[in-house]
């Protein structure tokens, strides 16, 4: 028994000292300096309590409540997108067809190309004047847009532009699809029901711990976007497209203000949290798991 | 179950130790780093701190024989790195005894240099923009006071340096000198003006075009496709071939006309925001009026199709480009007949000047040595090659002033074209603006507030004095004084 602990914290140690080192470590770091007035430049570190947090939520820095809305409504967006789009590109390369694996390659592809790379791209394709978006769309005689360019357009086009990668949760929803099991729809075929009653009454409830999973990982990464605001926009037009960790980021990196940055982070960190848990809490009554258990 | 908790908090208690060895010893070892030059308490004693300075008086002489490596970081495109290189080869076969390891931060430089100040190492010399954290590095006493160097150094002093590179904390406390100036110039295509049988632009400042004057010229070589010019009561402004001029919309492309203007981003005495001020304003809503009025300039949106300076100008995409005299370099590359002229004028012939700077960390073991290192890489004939390219300009005054040394960088080369030393050259030493950049204090967090709302000058939804008016008291709280006013 002893010999057995021994060796299994061996084998785990580099992932346990991985995780102490360079994860809990600094949380904790940053949650001590976020309450200091910690500046990368300053000798003297003094200890402000809750300042950090009360110049937040005071209204004091307007950014703040600037970049929380600005990544709330990204999220907003964001989040039914990726989740439908990616949920009927995993039904359709489901089917089976003819080089299926092709589709699924393309599919995937844009998801291991560098985010810088295909932001990009992006900013090309939406390019105003001679991007092919609305180039494709002068040829068709449809509105052209700003996109990234105009306060009321950046953020969806920043989502549109997003959905690019969506690669990683398409193939998700693939291996929560593969694994539903023929019979259900073979039955659903004997009763004489068509492709909606197979969605609705066996594809979706079986994919619901998929679309689950999927949900919090996507609401995660949506409000930790970051690369997006760097290369596309800089936050801009009129600030519009301030996400809140790109100005996080920005207080700690170039205004070297780290303790106030930190708060921010934890901010974010507890939003994220509630978020999740609420998400959580919602999964009892819409989560189906096939043994009728709740994980 | 006990057992296996107690055996868990020992190995997380040897962790914990481990981890506080290992930070344990890599502070003691920066600490050491810092340790003879001046004491880290020094250091961290505030700006004006000139002991550490005073104990290590500056001369050509009194050099170590040791053998001694500086360390220092630049970021730049291959070519400037290529300069610094040979700058540094030939301070090296100066001095045997001294390595110099140089450290290319290609990007994200500031981010990087803030992470090395927070775990103490830091380089002996660094690059430094005046835009970014060099101040606040500065202010907290991170850089030596380059003035007691200037005072007491034989070769190189205050005087012999072209205007507006040197940068500093207060009257009096020089924290970096620019190797390279840069000012701004009117770029132009002459095969377009030939063809249009128009005058280009002067290169005199004595000469130079009033605004109309500028505006003139600039509708007659904006083209839509059907090939009507602005001035053309059918000219189409939505579909424009080639824009009369491009204009950058960042602070350095404007500054020069708000000083042209007599304006400034910040009152002389340094008390109150000067963006919403008469001269100002009128400056920022001409260039605006040329976007949206006289159409003439492509917007900042339009602007995003517009290439490089060489290409947009080989083109024809533009016929006249307002940029810095850095875009030489890639005009000469390009191979067609551009020229420069000078700015055109508001109220003055005027440039603004920017530069990079180095710095010196007081944490320096060997501040003499930095030093000489410093001035060698501000030496023209280091940085010749970035210079005759058309990227740089010289630092040292004479070589403005000498015809011969003159001649060296600013005759039959492809990147200096007739008009370069009068438009350039000649405003540089006598009608040029530091950047404010230099002098303005919290430039960044001013900006912060000003450059979203000119977003909205220049795609026309506001006038140039709604918009500044709307923002100057959130502006004026961040407003924190001057740094070329004693206070």
């Amino acid at each position: 028994m002893r010999k057995g602990l021994f060796y299994g914290l061996l084998f785990t140690s580099p992932a346990i000292l991985g995780f102490i080192i360079f994860t809990l470590g600094p949380m904790i770091a940053s949650l001590v300096l976020s309450l200091t007035d910690y500046n990368v430049f300053k000798a003297q570190t003094a200890f402000v309590g809750i300042d950090n947090y009360t110049k937040l939520f005071s209204g004091e820095d307007e950014l703040f409540y600037k970049s929380l809305g600005v990544t709330f409504y990204f999220v907003v967006l964001r989040v039914p997108a990726v989740i439908i789009v990616s949920f009927v590109i995993a039904l359709l390369l489901n089917l089976n067809v003819k080089g299926r694996s092709i589709f699924r390659t393309i599919i995937y592809l844009p998801s291991i190309v560098p985010a810088v790379a295909s932001a990009m791209i992006w900013m090309w394709l939406l390019n105003p004047d001679l991007g092919l978006i609305n180039t494709i769309l002068g040829w068709l005689h449809l509105p052209t847009g700003n996109w990234l360019y105009s306060e009321g357009s950046v953020i969806p086009s920043v989502v549109i532009t997003t959905l690019w990668g969506i690669g990683g949760t398409v193939i998700i929803f693939l291996a929560g699809l593969s694994g539903i099991p023929k019979q259900y729809y073979e039955s659903i075929d004997v009763d004489g029901g068509g492709w909606y009653s197979k969605l609705r009454h066996i594809t979706i409830p079986m994919v619901t711990p998929t679309i689950f999973f999927n949900t919090i990982m996507t609401i995660i990464g949506s409000f930790q976007v970051f690369n997006e605001a760097y290369i596309l926009t800089q936050g801009g037009p009129n600030n519009k497209s301030l996400f809140y960790v790109f100005y996080l980021w920005r207080t700690g990196f170039r205004d070297t203000e780290m303790g106030y940055a930190s708060a921010l982070a934890w901010v974010l960190f507890v939003i994220i949290l509630i978020f999740t848990f609420f998400v959580f809490k919602t999964s009892k009554s819409w989560v189906h798991y096939e043994g009728g258990e709740r994980a | 179950m006990s057992r296996q908790r107690k055996s868990l908090s020992v190995l997380l208690a040897f962790l914990i130790m481990l981890v506080t060895i290992l930070s344990a010893c890599s502070k003691s070892d920066s600490n050491a780093g810092n340790g003879s030059a001046s004491s880290p308490a020094g250091t961290a004693s505030g700006s004006s701190a000139p002991a550490g300075t005073a104990s290590a008086a500056p001369t050509g002489e009194g050099l170590s024989n040791e053998p001694i490596t500086l360390r220092m970081t630049v970021w730049g495109a291959p070519e400037e790195v290529a300069a610094y290189k040979v700058a540094i080869k030939k301070f090296e076969d100066k001095y045997p005894n001294i390595t110099v390891k140089l450290q290319h931060i290609a990007a994200d430089y500031d981010t990087k240099l803030t992470t090395m100040v927070a775990g103490n190492d830091v380089p002996d010399i660094a690059q430094m923009e005046s835009a970014s954290i060099a101040f606040p590095l500065a202010e907290q006493g991170k850089f030596y006071n380059l003035q007691d160097f200037l005072s007491s150094d034989t070769e190189i002093n205050a005087d012999r340096l072209v205007p507006n590179i040197t940068y500093s904390l207060e009257p009096g406390n020089v924290i970096g000198l620019g190797p390279g100036p840069e000012s701004f110039g009117l770029f132009y295509n002459e095969d377009i003006f030939k063809d249009a049988g128009l005058t280009p632009p002067p290169a005199k400042a004595s000469e130079a075009w009033t605004w109309d004057e500028f505006i003139e010229v600039a509708k007659k070589l904006t083209i839509d496709n059907k090939g009507r010019n602005a001035l053309d009561p059918a000219f189409d402004p939505k579909n424009i071939k080639q824009f009369g001029v491009n204009f950058p919309t960042w602070w350095g492309g404007y500054s020069n006309f708000i000083f042209s203007n007599g304006g400034d981003f910040i009152s002389e005495d340094g008390k109150s925001f000067a963006l919403n001020q008469p001269a100002a304003v009128d400056a920022l809503q001409k260039i605006a009026d040329l976007i949206n009025v006289h159409h003439v300039a492509p917007s900042p949106v339009q602007a995003k199709n517009i290439p490089a300076p060489n290409i947009a100008l080989q083109t024809k995409k533009v016929a006249m480009a307002i940029d810095g005299q850095w875009v030489s370099a890639g005009l000469a590359q390009s191979k067609f007949n551009f020229n420069v002229g000078v700015l055109p004028i508001m109220q003055k012939p005027m440039t603004t000047v920017v530069s990079g700077m180095f710095s010196m960390f007081k944490s320096t073991k060997h501040p003499k040595e930095a030093w000489e290192l410093l001035k060698a890489l501000m030496d023209p004939d280091s940085s010749i090659d970035l210079i005759t390219a058309g990227t740089w300009m010289p630092s040292y005054r004479d070589w403005y002033t000498d015809p011969a040394l003159l001649a060296k960088w600013t005759e039959n080369l492809d990147s200096r074209p007739s008009g370069y030393k009068d438009a350039i050259v000649d405003v540089l030493l006598n009608d040029s603006h530091q950047t404010p950049t230099g002098y303005v204090k919290n430039f960044n967090k001013i900006m912060d507030i000003v450059n979203p709302a000119l977003d909205k000058v220049w795609l026309g939804q506001q006038s140039a004095q709604e918009a500044m008016d709307a923002i100057a008291a959130k502006a004026q709280a961040q407003v924190k004084g001057r740094r070329d006013v004693k206070e």
